[in-house]
């Protein structure tokens, strides 16, 4: 079912649609996080339309490649592509933090389709890490991409990841930065600043692309390029993008970290991302 | 026991080509058998224990069976949430190994050292807990880890108290074991290290019998019910903190099934001190003669 709705959709992934559900979710739950989705949104549509081996296309495809949504916070951005998947519902999606629904403000692993538990950050690239050893050591040639935030990038835990994957030559890992250049409390550069995470990654022998995040083509490109490299170094791509990307009130402005849509709001920003 | 862990562990990795052994860098000669007979399911994650449990997690996820080994002191309580998130919410097949657990790396300090264990990991649901008091119950515990579809955490000493048993152990999990028969008023039931050190006392306490509960999770709460009332008092000894533990555990049970009055021993404060095992058991009051004179005046204090 999902395959052949999907292809009766010649714009499977649209970034503008993906927004909208994200807004539509925000609205109908009153819930925070909106400027940490919108950010991934062009990185998640890509990786989902072009990149990832969805096997059969169930959520528990055996010998899929992983997403592993490590920034938690961002996982509505993800759950608007299960929804284009039609893993989730137009229900699921208006009845997002209804009591009894399954589907939470931060990734979890028990939603069909999302692969980690996350959110309290640091989690999901170790994960993500075992994850891609297990695939090197089945021989099964999965993939795993991992999406971390900048402000994520604080945790111990990441670096210990970071340098694990090296060691135990993991190409088959991608970490894909999303650096919206903020986190809860302000800009990362105010909180804990980072420096160039570009530097970093080919610090730690990387194969790093450094590309724009809302620039799809060019994400594709970084992606392509990246994994025709199977050389024993893992794979990291920092994208530059922006915290609440595609709805001007929100850009680059961190109260939508926290901030509830209102009807006027919820308008207003729909009628951003839907280009009337 | 810690020969029989080697040769066990070794044996579960030879028989099931899924059983990976992580160690954060530690397990300096203990692990010799295990990387000489299975070099390839050996993987040492560095000084890193975080990213351990998290990497055990995505490769239980993957179809394998990673045993994480570390001291009990960082494994499980610096790694305690990637535990609870990463492992345990997800019922995923991760068998802990918490070495060194108690005050027996006494002379090392409070770092190395781990009284708070069993009690941060009864909180956390979807994870079995193990405490054998010698080689044979280490065995009958094993079987169980590696049987369960869940997360397990095993915890033993350093510190060989020798034998409580002449042979494994054959019960059902989560059973007490009768590690000293006897009668009277007062029971025992102890875990771990401090089983030896039960058995020990029983003849001075007019033969209390002991009882060695190397399951703590999930225990035979209608075994431990039955005790309480079967006798009219029970001490517990443990190498762990008073709170939480197994002293924790059979209170909660015993009141809740209205039984009989329960006396914990187990280890209080932080040791300012330097000194040897020895000396830290005394300094919590766990050592024979302190044990037997709290003992022996509770009885006194609870005589009809």
């Amino acid at each position: 079912m999902p395959e052949s709705r999907l292809r009766s959709r010649a714009n499977a992934f649209d970034a503008a649609r993906l927004r909208a559900s994200v807004l539509r979710m925000a609205f109908a739950g009153s819930t925070v996080h909106v400027g940490c989705a919108l950010s991934i949104i062009e990185i998640v549509a890509v990786l989902y339309r072009s990149h990832l081996n969805l096997g059969d296309r169930t959520p528990r495809a055996a010998g899929r490649d992983y997403l592993v949504l490590s920034k938690g916070h961002g996982v509505m951005a993800q759950y608007a592509c299960l929804h284009e998947l039609g893993w989730l519902t137009d229900a699921d999606l208006d009845r997002y933090f209804s009591n009894g629904t399954r589907m939470k403000g931060l990734s979890d692993a028990h939603v069909p389709g999302l692969e980690v538990t996350s959110g309290s950050l640091g989690h999901g690239l170790p994960v993500a890490t075992g994850l891609a050893l297990g695939a090197q050591r089945l021989r099964s040639g999965q993939r795993v991409f991992c999406v971390v935030g900048d402000g994520e990038m604080n945790e111990g835990a990441m670096w210990e990841a970071l340098l694990f994957a090296g060691q135990f030559r993991l190409d088959n890992l991608v970490v894909i930065v999303d650096e919206n250049r903020f986190q809860a409390m302000g800009p990362t550069q105010e909180v804990i600043s980072l420096g160039s995470l570009h530097a970093k990654f080919a610090a730690f022998d990387y194969d790093v692309l450094s590309v724009d995040g809302h620039d799809e083509k060019a994400l594709d490109a970084a992606l392509d390029d990246l994994m025709a490299r199977r050389n024993g170094r893992p794979k990291a791509i920092v994208a530059a993008t922006v915290k609440g990307r595609g709805v001007s009130f929100m850009e680059n402005n961190n109260v939508w970290h926290y901030t509830r849509l209102t009807k006027e709001t919820f308008d207003a920003a729909l009628a951003e991302v839907e280009g009337r | 026991m810690r020969a029989t862990f080697s040769r066990i562990l070794t044996q579960a990795a030879q028989h099931d080509e899924r059983v990976l052994l992580l160690t954060g860098d530690h397990g300096y000669a203990l692990f010799d058998e295990f990387r000489k007979n299975c070099p390839g399911q050996y993987i040492n994650c560095g000084v890193a224990e975080q990213n351990m449990v998290g990497v055990a997690a995505g490769l239980a996820k993957a179809g394998f069976r990673p045993v994480v080994y570390g001291l009990a002191a960082f494994v499980p309580m610096r790694v305690l949430e990637q535990i609870k998130i990463d492992v345990c919410y997800e019922e995923l097949p991760v068998v802990f190994v918490g070495d060194g657990a108690g005050v027996v790396y006494a002379q090392l300090g409070t770092s190395h050292q781990c009284t708070e264990d069993v009690a941060a990991l009864r909180a956390v649901p979807n994870i079995g807990i193990v405490s054998p008091a010698d080689r044979f119950e280490l065995q009958y515990c094993w079987k169980h880890l590696l049987q369960s579809k869940g997360a397990g955490y095993l915890r033993f000493g350093k510190a060989d108290g020798g034998d409580v048993h002449a042979a494994i152990p054959d019960a059902p999990v989560g059973d007490l074991l009768q590690a000293r028969p006897g009668k009277g008023d007062w029971a025992i039931i102890a875990t771990g290290s401090m089983v030896v050190a039960a058995c020990r006392l029983s003849a001075a306490l007019g033969g209390a019998p002991v009882w060695s509960a190397p399951v703590l999770h999930p225990i035979n709460r209608a075994q431990v019910e039955s005790i309480g009332r079967a006798f009219g008092g029970i001490f517990v000894v443990e190498e762990h903190s008073m709170a939480g533990g197994l002293g924790g555990l059979v209170a909660e049970i015993v009141a809740e099934t209205g039984g009989c009055r329960v006396i914990r021993f187990g280890t209080r404060q932080f040791s300012e001190f330097c000194g040897d095992y020895k000396y830290l058991l005394s300094q919590h009051g766990l050592d024979d003669s302190t044990l037997l004179a709290g003992m022996t005046s509770a009885m006194a204090r609870e005589a009809p």
